[in-house]
């Protein structure tokens, strides 16, 4: 296995002087290929950012962001348990590569040593390399053991090390911490790995399922038997609160996760639809039926009723909270189509959001706040949309069969959705801006919900 | 309970052929499509119907159909209801409950609130129509497709509002 990593594109500036600017911590931008031939003749193309005054980061507010090249090689093991550091490398490298923000290559070129006692840390900088993570883990009987470090590759510097002890069967979720820390060094947010996605069988029945953010450890939440509608989880990570014709209406449940046991929130004649938690958890936003008109309202986590927000003639839906709670956007039908709308969440005047189509509902309002991602009707089909909050930058994200429901993960990097390429509906996720859409479930499903805590 | 039918059967009759003496809405006396009721001799005695026969009048009431996106009625929607509204006015007793559905296209929220309104849409031309039947309303979205199909015939059939009848 022969691999080299070399300059490609002519005038591309001289590694060396990367290194060099970055040492003096001036932040300037480069562009270099390199050609990885390894016996499969791979080809790759980097682009990165240097580091900013020195310290290996992320910059997320530059809009010509570039990908990170990091190395991340197979974790060291004894014999027996290299498949499985395998497997936890595979973890690390694929959470990484769901952020979009890496260029991961998975072996050093041939004769760079990266052991603990000698790590060519400029010969891995010329190679264009910013960053190496470095791991390595410890089986005996069903006990694991995970170290890591993150290393600046051009100040040859540790940033990050972590040291992990647990049970075998935990050990995605072990890795998955560690990548939420590597985010948290790099970017200043922690990562989401760590979090469940929920969401509702679209297959045999129509329950409430959840499962890690990549679609692991799978498990049913109810057994209701009835259609199961918007799953939402509260800001504690303790409950799931959702709608289902448990009495023969919509109405509002909540699912207590150490319990099981559900609860009625809201049981008002019509719909109790659309349910969503306000950031402190102190409100909850819905849809309710007043004189046969869906009209967005608050409540209290009780089911007792704060205001109504909305009125008028227009159907009001789906609410979503700004992430400092003072503000909702919801859908309203008003003008005669679905578009997104704006209020203050103590009321007042609605502001019209969306103008780009005909058909724009399902809004979820991301976790840095300037953004709304919504399900846009494009040529007959539904595709996911961001906005930003001032109704600018209309992006469309999906492109392939109907895509619907976008919720974000809590740390702002991906987006879950549904989406029925391929035959049926299932749950996707997707880096922020699209460039990465993976199916994250085999079985049918709709309707995720990022939750912000690792519940089980 | 077949005797129960055949009064059923002849007041139906009665009503159509009212409706079609009067003239005030050809689209509501085009003949049913679908199996005549067995039995029918010709118009009999006329009367508000005693029985509280269920099966029959649920059998009779027609599905209000929608066009896509949309919650007002069309002018055969308000033949459908117009007929519709004939026979609950001969069963005031009955409840009618109008379950909203939408087909498959579209989000599942806005859908379901597109389902509240096509019921409500239904509800309040019944009261407009002088229907003293106690009328309540649920919507089901795009959750219960009458067709699973997903084609234009499928989702045609799917955007309606389903009466339910019940003592």
């Amino acid at each position: 296995m022969a691999h080299i990593i070399m300059p490609r594109q002519p005038g591309a500036t001289p590694l060396k002087d990367r290194t060099e600017y970055g040492l003096r911590g001036t932040s300037f931008r480069y562009r270099a290929k390199f050609l990885f031939t390894a016996c499969v003749s791979l080809l790759l193309m980097c682009s990165a950012t240097a580091p900013v005054h020195g310290k290996l980061v992320i910059d997320l507010n530059n809009p010509n962001l570039a990908k990170m090249p990091i190395a991340i090689p197979d974790f060291a093991s004894d014999h027996a348990a290299a498949p499985l550091a395998k497997e936890l490398t595979n973890i690390l490298r694929n959470d990484l590569y769901m952020t979009g923000l890496f260029h991961i290559v998975d072996s050093v070129p041939q004769g760079v040593s990266i052991s603990e006692e000698q790590t060519d840390f400029q010969v891995l900088t010329e190679s264009g390399f910013q960053a190496l993570i470095r791991g390595k883990i410890l089986l005996q009987g069903d006990g694991l053991t995970f170290e890591a470090r993150l290393y600046d590759t051009a100040l040859q510097k540790m940033e990050l090390g972590k040291r992990f002890t647990g049970r075998l069967n935990d050990r995605r979720s072990i890795v998955h911490r560690f990548a939420d820390r590597v985010m948290e060094t790099l970017t200043g947010v922690p990562g989401c790995f760590s979090t469940r996605i929920a969401f509702v069988g679209a297959g045999q029945d129509r329950e409430i399922y959840s499962m890690d953010y990549d679609g692991h450890n799978l498990g049913r939440l109810t057994q209701i038997g009835t259609i199961v509608l918007s799953p939402e989880w509260a800001p504690d990570g303790r409950s799931l609160i959702f709608t289902a014709y448990l009495k023969g209406n919509p109405d509002l449940w909540s699912l207590d996760l150490a319990s099981r046991t559900q609860r009625l929130i809201s049981g008002r004649q019509g719909l109790n639809a659309s349910a969503r938690y306000s950031p402190r958890g102190d409100r909850i936003a819905l849809s309710l039926t007043d004189k046969g008109i869906p009209k967005i309202f608050t409540i209290t986590p009780e089911g007792n009723i704060i205001k109504r927000l909305t009125n008028g003639r227009g159907n009001d839906i789906s609410p979503t909270w700004s992430p400092d709670g003072s503000t909702i956007a919801y859908v309203s039908d008003r003008a005669g189509t679905p578009q997104i709308y704006v209020i203050s969440s103590n009321g007042g005047p609605s502001t019209r959001l969306t103008f780009e189509t005909n058909y724009n509902t399902d809004p979820d309002w991301s976790p840095r706040g300037d953004l709304l991602a919504f399900t846009s009707r494009i040529e007959g089909r539904f595709q996911i949309c961001t906005i930003r909050t001032d109704g600018t930058d209309f992006r469309i994200l999906t492109g392939e069969g109907s895509n619907m429901g976008p919720a974000w993960s809590p740390d702002g990097r991906l987006i879950a959705f549904s989406s029925n390429r391929g035959g049926r509906e299932r749950i996707f996720v997707m880096n922020a801006r699209g460039e990465i859409q993976v199916p994250v479930t085999s079985t049918a499903g709709k309707a995720p919900a990022w939750s912000s805590h690792g519940t089980r | 309970m077949s005797y129960r039918r055949l009064i059923f059967a002849a007041v139906a009759i009665l009503v159509l052929f009212t409706l079609l003496a009067s003239g005030c809405s050809r689209k509501v006396v085009r003949p049913t499509p679908g199996p005549q009721p067995p039995g029918l001799g010709g118009p009999s005695a006329g009367g508000p119907v005693m029985e509280q026969d269920l099966q029959v009048v649920q059998a009779n009431l027609k599905p209000v159909y929608f066009n896509y996106d949309q919650y007002i009625l069309s002018p055969e929607a308000l033949a459908a209801v117009q007929y519709n509204a004939e026979i609950l006015r001969r069963a005031p007793q009955m409840a009618v409950l109008l379950e909203g559905h939408c087909d498959e296209r579209g989000t599942a929220e806005y859908n379901l609130a597109l389902g509240e309104r096509r019921a409500r849409s239904v509800a309040e031309y019944l009261t407009t129509l002088g229907v003293a039947n106690r009328i309540s309303t649920v919507s089901y979205g795009s959750e219960l497709p009458v067709d699973p199909g997903h084609n234009e015939e499928a989702w045609a059939k799917n955007r309606r509002v389903h009466m339910r009848v019940s003592n």
